[in-house]
């Protein structure tokens, strides 16, 4: 057990701040497309921080609506409904569509819409 | 008497070593839940509690949202004719896709693990000689030009434009992007 955090400031910075895992994210990001062939070092980086931020506004986002409907759990449909109503998630859009109709068929997404605006 | 030398290997194996590298791994498709989990948390209050239904669609969202950037950034690399996708084209690639938001967060991120890692490698493992990472107050000042450079040419079109444009104002929102793209075309020094 390494005193890690406390002031030891290159470590924390080799271990600690990185919340999500750099090999992954590359992964992800060399699947994106045939052309992305080469990744500089920093780019999982700053990923590993726009995740982060990214995570944490779609959950504050998702819990509003899930407080408007006074539920105290978060749930997939607010998630849903949360991405609906801000249009910075619009490319989230077609994934959200495509996970209700493979699972729940026919549900109203209208309903959620209105919810947000 | 042989029958395909040209060919290497054993020919009724090949579907068998093919099928594991196309059909892909969920492992390689998205960030640990765990860590996304942990993350969700620390955005809602004590009291909040998070299904297991919102935490897989959230970590599919993630994984969408790098590819989204990436290729954003990954088109820019190709009409630049350069090969590689830095830091500074993902930021560009935020500020031009509505995240701008997130621009000055990871400069400040990026400059202290900058100041932390400046004596070390930057990918390996073992520390550098630098004892604290204190960080810096104007996140602009970064050592490198390049960087900031880029992104304060990218961030300052995007505030030029949606300085009194909140998220919620959608319609008004997708017009400011528009006129972004259209912008930075146009001049490309900006303000």
């Amino acid at each position: 057990m390494r005193q890690a955090g406390a002031y030891s400031g290159v470590m924390y910075w080799k271990t600690g701040p990185h919340s999500l895992p750099l090999a992954r994210i590359k992964k992800i990001m060399k699947k994106s497309g045939e052309e992305v062939k080469m990744i500089s070092g920093e780019a999982p980086i700053v990923f590993s921080k726009a995740c982060e931020l990214f995570i944490e506004e779609l959950t504050k986002r998702s819990w509003m609506i899930a407080m408007q409907s006074k539920k105290r759990m978060l749930h997939k449909e607010d998630v849903a409904s949360a991405i609906l109503a801000t249009d910075v998630f619009d490319f989230l859009i077609g994934l959200i569509f495509n996970e209700t109709a493979a699972t729940a068929g026919d549900v109203g997404e209208s309903e959620n819409i209105s919810v947000g605006c | 008497m042989a029958d395909a030398p040209a060919s290497p290997g054993g020919g009724s194996h090949e579907s068998g070593e093919q099928s594991p590298r196309s059909n892909v791994r969920e492992q390689d498709r998205f960030l640990p839940i765990a860590n996304i989990s942990r993350i969700m948390k620390k955005a809602l209050p004590a009291n909040g509690k998070i299904a297991k239904d919102a935490k897989e669609t959230v970590q599919e969202c993630v994984s969408e949202f790098i590819s989204f950037i990436t290729s954003e950034a990954s088109d820019k690399c190709q009409r630049e004719k350069r090969k590689t996708i830095n830091g500074d084209d993902l930021l560009w690639a935020m500020a031009t896709l509505g995240f701008e938001d997130y621009i000055d967060p990871l400069k400040t991120y990026l400059t202290k693990y900058r100041e932390g890692d400046t004596k070390g490698s930057a990918k390996g493992g073992d520390g550098s000689a630098k004892k604290e990472a204190h960080p810096t107050p104007i996140p602009q000042m970064a050592h490198q030009g390049s960087f900031s450079q880029g992104v304060n040419y990218a961030s300052s079109q995007v505030l030029s434009l949606s300085l009194s444009l909140p998220h919620s104002n959608k319609n008004v929102h997708v017009l400011s992007q528009c006129l972004l793209k259209k912008k930075q075309f146009d001049c490309p020094r900006g303000v």
